[in-house]
């Protein structure tokens, strides 16, 4: 008895210390969290951040260790520091110094048992923002704080189970670099929608409230920051404003309300710089002031959602450098190439706008998915067949519909630089089955689209990601560059952004459970 | 206690040897261009194919402790050795050629000789194919020696300093001792009380986990500087014994190791094209990326060299410590040449094989540099370029070119790379086809000259399946059984 005693006690002892030992590398393993940001300068991807909470070092602190590598991938240095809860919120790159903003909190993060816990504490809460600054030797060369009112919030949990303190800022913050100059950085809190403009240095050259909006997007140039915001509207695409504001001055130079002459609200596509001037450029599509609300079904798009195409560049702050074209499709006057509610007649499909791309001779393409609308004969026949039984044939067209649509390939239309409007090209993808038109596109448009330029060489490319496969496609030379299936084998393909002109692939191997990236030239 | 049944130690006379080895280095120079570099029956999944059995069933773990758990892990390490050595001879790491391999053999017999006490047993000699400067001992009496030692260094004197270095490892059982601590370390009570402390603690637990590992790594880690001093000390009586030179220059020389590809080239990669009628644009070799391995950075060094002679203490040190043993003059013998392109050649393959394009190609320019004439070096040229084309088609371009940071390569690397990575699609399959044509290709052997077909298959059939692609690679292997190209052709025959 004596021996068994000893044998098992002998065993509980071995089975402690494996446990033990498998345990504190599990626990230190999931006290470790990591997040990987894409460098981004001048809107190219230039290296990659790994930001890591390593561990807990007191009540309130945490070791952070900062990974930067090359556009390539490789590992060109570490950076460890110790601080309070950190959240990375974004990264730029401008001369040489890094810039990190994150969300610094003495409450976010935290645990408590019950909600008389965090009461207690609650009212101390201090949260702010952390705008940092890294020369390319490692070394913080300045550090910014700014107090940001944040609301938090506090669930408890069952039990005794403990619950995290949540919160976030009111909108994401944007942080872009600004040519030879500095960083700007939008962010709104609970207060207020705040712009602050950095120096290359790290020093805070100004911070302005901006108006209260409902989304924005950030773009710099050397002299301006514009800002493209949406007011409240009843409109669901439309209700844009761009506004530009001096970086020397900070002085609001631009308020553009994104409407046509006659006050049609302009659904916004492509917001972005343009290849060649550098400055912003905005375009998209003319919406429809009755029937423009109806985007997001197919039988919505091809009533005429859309009365044509538009684009404004913004060469300067004065009225007369910025630059609009539109071009209507609506009034019939691109009959029979374009019909009036928009169907291109090369491909008899509507244009489900999904990115624009501003290529280096100046002009501008709107791609997405190709919409085929077709109407329902067996649904139809049927109704007025029953008609007679008064009842049925409501049903029957309730129950299907009267018209079917369907997303084939993905489609290009060329505006050039002196507002011509033409169709382009179509591009190989995967199509969808019918479906009733009443249902949104989105049910059966699994397209996504990426574009991809290369300056060096100035040409354009753009990736449609579709159900089946990934394509390729070259909008200089009219053709398909590539067409990689998502699945083969064992093997699943997806792609990411990369450095200019390439792009990543990442290869996940189900049965050997192993990825594989590689960044690959287009 | 440690028995393997490799080849047993045969002992030959110093001075036939030195007869035998002109003879053999006359006849391998005149065959260089004609014969292979070895047949694919002497890769180590074939050659030593009874050995790993012998191996897998005679290295049983000895029974040296009570402690069952100390006893457990030191079985789980011995088997982690066994399942290493047999792993590399069946994943074709090792070769048994005939001139490198007996160039090295020479050596390990004469040290052996000359050492009867300390060395009764003469080890068991493996040549990895690896480019890596370096040699290493894995304990139950075998030694490997890499190619890329061969290759680098440029007296026999010098490869026998590292030979009997790794003799000196296995003298003093450093590879079986190193177990046998770690064995200890892992089941001591200190190690369970420093892991079960950090488990205990509240705060910085990766920190102190650190430390825990951090000690142990200082203590008994592969290359215990206490260890290597030993060897070095040993290696250097072992070499007196046997009247073989010792200059302490040659751990200087040795230093430099990690640093091949920092070597220039003598012309601009654009005249090492020239020869093959293929287009050439300078765009291609200038960086055209905007990204962060173009700035100026400069972190805290956190690189890690691969294993190598550099992971051993610090080279200048041990150059001092030896400088008073030095015993050179005028016994120093140079490697024969066709002894070194062998080996370079052997490296330069295998690099090829398993996809290190960039570092392969650069290998050979550095031969052109040297005036080599050689048409191997052009049909590996466009083995390469092939190699590219078919890993862009496979999406896996940016993983062949293995890029290296500016910092660690010469310009002339720098610029190669750029070119390998930015020739566009186009440009590539122009080299490819091009390169077929090139009169390089008259002085090739049967076997090579039908990699030709199959590359063609590999990167231009029409019909895109893999079995088009398996069914060329059969045909290859079916038609040259003995030639040292059908490990590339094994790779598109399915398993």
């Amino acid at each position: 008895m004596k021996r068994i005693l000893t044998l098992l006690l002998c065993c509980i002892v071995t089975a402690n210390l494996a446990t033990a030992q498998s345990k504190v590398f599990k626990e230190v393993n999931d006290e470790i969290s990591s997040d990987m940001e894409a460098i981004i300068q001048d809107g190219a991807l230039v290296g990659y951040l790994a930001f890591t909470q390593l561990e807990k070092v007191s009540e309130d602190s945490f070791n952070y260790k900062i990974t930067i590598m090359d556009e390539n991938l490789n590992d060109l240095g570490t950076v460890l520091f110790r601080n309070r809860q950190l959240k990375l919120q974004a990264v730029s790159f401008e001369q040489d110094v890094l810039c990190l903003a994150y969300l610094k909190s003495n409450i976010i993060g935290k645990q408590f048992k019950n909600k008389k816990a965090f009461d207690a504490v609650s009212g101390s809460q201090k949260n702010e923002l952390v705008v940092d600054f890294l020369s390319l030797d490692g070394k913080v060369i300045k550090s910014n704080s700014i107090p940001v009112d944040i609301k938090v919030n506090f669930y408890p949990a069952f039990a005794n189970e403990k619950s995290t303190v949540t919160g976030t800022l009111k909108k994401t913050l944007q942080l872009k670099n600004i040519p030879q100059k500095g960083f700007a950085c939008y962010y709104a809190d609970e207060t207020a929608n705040n712009l602050v403009l950095f120096g290359v240095e790290g020093k805070r050259l100004w911070k302005k409230k901006i108006p209260e909006t409902l989304g924005y997007s950030l773009l710099t140039t050397t002299e301006d920051i514009y800002l493209l915001t949406k007011i409240k509207d009843d409109m669901l695409e439309g209700g844009h404003s761009i506004f530009s504001y001096g970086v020397q001055d900070s002085a609001a130079y631009i308020k553009y309300p994104l409407t046509d002459k006659d006050g049609n609200m302009l659904k916004v596509v492509g917001f972005g710089n343009d290849a060649i001037t550098g400055k912003p450029y905005v375009a998209g599509a003319i919406i429809h002031p009755k029937k423009g609300n109806r985007f997001y079904k197919g039988k919505g798009l091809a009533n005429g959602a859309y009365m044509g195409v538009y684009s404004i560049n913004f060469n300067g702050r004065k009225k007369e450098d910025i630059k609009e074209t539109f071009t209507y499709w609506s009034d019939g006057s691109k009959s029979p190439e374009i019909s009036t509610h928009g169907k291109f007649a090369d491909n008899g499909a509507f244009l489900n706008f999904d990115k624009v791309i501003r290529d280096y001779q100046g002009n501008t393409y709107f791609v997405g998915s190709s919409l085929e609308r077709k109407p329902r004969w067996v649904s139809i026949g049927l109704s007025v067949v029953c008609l007679p039984l008064i009842i049925v044939s409501p049903y029957i067209m309730i129950a299907s519909g009267t018209q079917k649509c369907r997303v084939k390939d993905a489609m290009i239309v060329k505006l050039n630089d002196k507002g011509v409007l033409s169709f382009d090209n179509t591009i190989d993808c995967n199509t969808s089955k019918y479906l009733r038109g009443a249902f949104p596109i989105s049910y059966y448009d699994s397209k996504n689209f990426y574009p991809v330029s290369n300056s060096a060489t100035q040409s354009n490319y753009i990736i449609v990601d579709d159900k089946k496969d990934i394509v390729i496609y070259n909008i200089n030379k009219k053709k398909i560059a590539r067409t990689i299936p998502h699945k083969e084998g064992n093997t699943r393909t997806s792609v990411y952004p990369a450095k200019e002109g390439h792009i990543m692939v990442s290869e996940y191997n189900k049965k050997e459970k192993y990825t594989r990236l590689s960044i690959e030239s287009l | 206690m440690l028995r393997t049944t490799l080849k047993p130690y045969q002992p030959v006379g110093y001075g036939s040897l030195l007869i035998l080895l002109f003879l053999f280095s006359t006849v391998c120079k005149t065959q260089a261009q004609q014969n292979s570099l070895y047949n694919y029956q002497q890769l180590s999944h074939l050659f030593y194919a009874r050995q790993k059995d012998s191996i897998r069933k005679n290295w049983v773990c000895p029974v040296l402790y009570k402690e069952k758990e100390t006893q457990k892990k030191y079985k789980e390490m011995w088997e982690e050795r066994t399942d290493f050595i047999t792993s590399s001879l069946e994943a074709k790491d090792f070769v048994h050629d005939k001139e490198v391999y007996n160039y090295i053999e020479q050596i390990i017999l004469e040290i052996t000789k000359a050492n009867p006490t300390l060395i009764p047993t003469k080890p068991v000699l493996l040549l990895d194919r690896s480019a890596s400067v370096n040699a290493y001992t894995i304990g139950g009496n075998i030694i490997a020696v890499n190619a890329g030692l061969v290759a680098f260094a440029g007296y026999r004197e010098e490869i026998a300093l590292v030979v009997a270095h790794e003799l000196a490892h296995n003298i003093l059982n450093h590879a079986d001792n190193s177990m046998k601590e770690r064995a200890e370390w892992f089941t001591s009570e200190e190690y369970k009380k420093s892991i079960i402390s950090v488990l205990d603690s509240k705060y910085e637990r990766l920190t102190r986990l650190k430390k825990v590992l951090e000690g142990f790594s200082f203590n008994r880690s592969k290359h215990n500087r206490y260890h290597e001093s030993d060897a070095d000390s040993l290696g250097i009586v072992l070499l007196k014994n046997s009247h073989i030179a010792y200059n302490p220059v040659y751990f200087l020389r040795l230093d430099s190791a990690d640093i091949q590809y920092k070597q220039s080239l003598k012309q601009p990669i654009k005249n090492y094209f020239a020869g093959y009628n293929v287009p050439f644009e300078d765009t291609w070799i200038q960086k055209r990326s905007k990204g962060l391995s173009t700035k100026n950075y400069n972190f805290r060094d956190t690189t890690h060299l691969a294993d190598s002679l550099k992971t051993h203490p610090e080279c200048v040190e041990r150059y001092n410590k030896t400088l008073s043993l030095s015993t050179t003059e005028g016994r120093e013998l140079k490697i024969p040449a066709n002894v070194q392109e062998q080996a370079n050649k052997i490296l330069i393959w295998n690099m090829f094989d398993n996809l290190n394009l960039t570092a392969c190609l650069y290998r050979i320019l550095l031969q052109k540099d040297k005036g080599n004439k050689d048409e191997w070096y052009d049909f590996m040229i466009y083995n390469i370029f092939s190699g590219l084309y078919y890993s862009d088609q496979q999406l896996n371009r940016f993983n062949v070119i293995a890029v290296k940071q500016k910092e660690y390569i010469s310009k002339d690397y720098y610029e190669l790379q750029n070119m390998l990575e930015q020739i566009p699609k186009e440009s590539l399959e122009q080299y490819c086809k091009q390169l077929q044509n090139a009169p390089f290709w008259a002085a090739m052997n049967s076997d090579a000259k039908a990699l030709k077909p199959l590359m063609n298959s590999i990167n231009f059939e029409t019909d895109i399946s893999a079995k088009s692609k398996e069914n060329a690679a059969k045909d290859y292997i079916a038609n040259y059984p003995n030639s040292m190209y059908c490990e590339f052709a094994e790779h598109f025959k399915k398993k």
